[in-house]
């Protein structure tokens, strides 16, 4: 069994966008007794910025509605669903929708999609940080073979080995093998005619 | 002739759950005659009684009925979680109340529903800040294969890892199963401080009978030592049981039968004097007695059985009733009430701990802190050291 603690929300902020209705006031009930705070903003979207999580209307709201490019919101965004006609769908999945609630709001319904958009929302972001740190690697990928051919030549070393020599210094200097290669450290020239000992930490610089 | 209200009933009498329903029903039952009885109220319960036995769909189907056919604008009952789920729905589409008087895991505030039993942090909440500065925080958990078993664990173990406690174990068996050898056998070998009991029916009664025998081959296992700690158990389920097999073991309720106030006394007087002198009082009978009491009060208050004025009555006052004082919460519909801890003394149970004031109910557990919840009970095992039994 694993450790699953009970989602918190209390003190949060969320943000409303959506018209004043009979289900928007149950929506800020049962919001209120989760511990969030609700304000529902329609059409001046004020305060959206520092919310800590977005509901919007998703049958009526429009393009350029949010303050932030398209997909790029910075929290999670919950989209209030009566309509599903599938052009709507695919606007509310163009805002970069992290969960939905369908309308008419009952009691049930809003702590799930609480938990779950948090937690979409959360892994979004986290693979969307290692997406980049892999396209930056797989930029500078000519680069680390053209460092392990370099050291190949400078050291005599066959290709694992020129490879365990770069890698133990990247280690060593907390890098990644791909921002030591691009670093110009072992560009010959640089004062690595032999193999590189350690503490030599001042010889790093282009 | 005075106004008759029509009122729903709805337990299982049959099937599984029988002998909570009949209980539940049995006090709903007992105060509906007694506010009838009552000349201060100007009008009548007319009671409609439905058993959908261990059918989800009949609960759904009757809660309709009532509703439609017999327009009930309350409902009282439902005992598990699946079966209140099913009614929510109807009494949402009709703009009914639903009175659920049992304790459940939470997780759960629905405006048509009007919540009498506990949730977690009023059971076990208190139940551990007894046990653990007593008896330690390493549990051995089980439980019956489904929610209420699994959710409760959950808590547990979030609990205990605050209190820098160890899960030893946590299996859970088929509902109904009494093969529970296996668990006995790991609770043997791993030797917690206590074991948490999540059972239900037969599955529940066997392993009590188990694990008597297993205190008597190694006295480690006597309640004394390492007690068997309940949130479910009620004095319904003492003759099921066995007398016995409950001795010196712990449970958490918001009702105890031996509880002083004066209104438990003279509910009891008069269980004794409808259903005989060996009947016993339990959570699910006064919770369903108080219910009607409460609801009685209200419509007699506002002189309708509608909705908006008879909730809007409940949340407003504060009710003396059996299970002791009470209130309803206006944003969860959730009542406050006075949790305690009893300890079965072989005729009932001995309340070791009990809320000195009303505590509001968090079914979601909003308002918790398990750092705070951790720090109490380190503060309680420094200042009494003595709690902690010396094994």
């Amino acid at each position: 069994m694993t450790n699953f603690n009970t989602p918190n929300f209390r003190g949060w902020r969320a943000v409303i966008v959506h018209r004043h209705s009979e289900n928007m006031e149950r929506l800020i009930r049962q919001l209120a007794r989760l511990g969030i705070e609700a304000e529902l903003v329609w059409p001046s979207l004020e305060g959206v910025e520092s919310a800590d999580i977005v509901f919007f209307d998703g049958d009526n709201a429009y393009d350029g509605v949010f303050p932030w490019p398209e997909g790029h919101a910075p929290v999670p965004m919950i989209a209030l669903m009566g309509s599903e006609a599938p052009g709507r769908l695919e606007w509310a999945l163009r805002q970069g929708v992290s969960a939905h609630l369908l309308k008419p709001i009952g009691s049930g319904g809003v702590f799930s999609t609480l938990v779950f958009a948090v937690a979409n929302f959360n892994q979004q972001r986290e693979l969307a940080a290692e997406i980049t740190e892999m396209k930056s690697k797989a930029r500078l990928r000519p680069k680390v073979v053209r460092t392990v051919i370099s050291v190949m030549q400078q050291h005599g070393l066959d290709e694992d080995a020129a490879y365990k020599l770069i890698r133990d210094e990247a280690m060593k200097r907390r890098q990644s093998v791909e921002a030591l290669c691009e670093s110009g450290f072992f560009d010959p020239g640089n004062g690595h005619h032999s193999p590189p000992k350690p503490n030599r930490r001042n010889t790093g610089s282009r | 002739m005075s106004t008759q209200i029509p009122i729903g009933l709805l337990f299982s009498v049959t099937g599984t759950d029988k002998y909570i329903g009949i209980d539940a029903l049995d006090g709903a039952m007992m105060a509906l005659e007694e506010v009838n009885a009552d000349p201060s109220f100007d009008f009548e319960f007319v009671p409609h009684v439905r058993d959908p036995g261990d059918s989800l769909s009949l609960f759904r189907r009757y809660a309709e009925e009532l509703l439609t056919e017999h327009n009930c604008r309350n409902i009282i009952g439902t005992v598990t979680s699946s079966s209140r789920k099913e009614v929510i729905p109807v009494v949402e589409k009709h703009d009914a109340l639903l009175w659920y008087c049992c304790p459940y895991e939470g997780f759960e505030s629905c405006e048509n529903v009007i919540y009498i039993g506990s949730t977690p942090s009023l059971h076990m909440v208190p139940l551990f800040e007894y046990v653990v500065p007593r008896f330690g925080a390493n549990a051995y958990i089980v439980g019956s294969n489904y929610i209420w078993g699994w959710e409760t664990g959950r808590v547990a173990r979030e609990l205990l890892t605050a209190c820098h406690g160890q899960v030893h174990g946590e299996r859970y068996v088929p509902i109904g199963s009494e093969d529970i050898g296996r668990l006995i056998d790991e609770i043997e070998q791993k030797r917690p401080d206590f074991v948490l009991n999540n059972l239900i029916g037969h599955s529940s009664y066997a392993f009590f009978e188990a694990y008597k025998a297993l205190g008597e081959r190694d006295p480690h296992f006597l309640p004394e030592n390492c007690p068997i700690v309940s949130c479910n158990i009620t004095e319904a389920e003492i003759d099921s049981i066995g007398q016995e097999q409950l001795l010196g073991h712990l449970t958490t309720a918001v009702y105890f039968e031996t509880q002083p106030n004066a209104e438990n006394q003279s509910m009891l007087d008069a269980v004794h004097h409808r259903y005989g002198g060996e009947r016993r009082g339990s959570t699910y009978m006064v919770s369903n007695y108080t219910a009607i009491k409460m609801l009685a009060a209200a419509i007699r208050d506002t002189g309708s059985d509608e909705v908006d004025p008879v909730r809007t009555n409940l949340h407003a006052r504060r009710f003396d009733t059996a299970l002791g004082p009470l209130k309803i919460d206006q944003w969860t519909n959730h009542a406050a009430l006075r949790p305690g801890v009893g300890r079965f003394d072989g005729l009932g149970f001995e309340i070791v701990s009990a809320a000195d004031e009303l505590v509001e109910a968090d079914p979601y557990f909003v308002h918790f802190d398990a750092k705070e919840f951790a720090r109490k009970i380190a503060e309680q095992q420094k200042v009494a050291p003595h709690l902690r039994v010396v094994k």
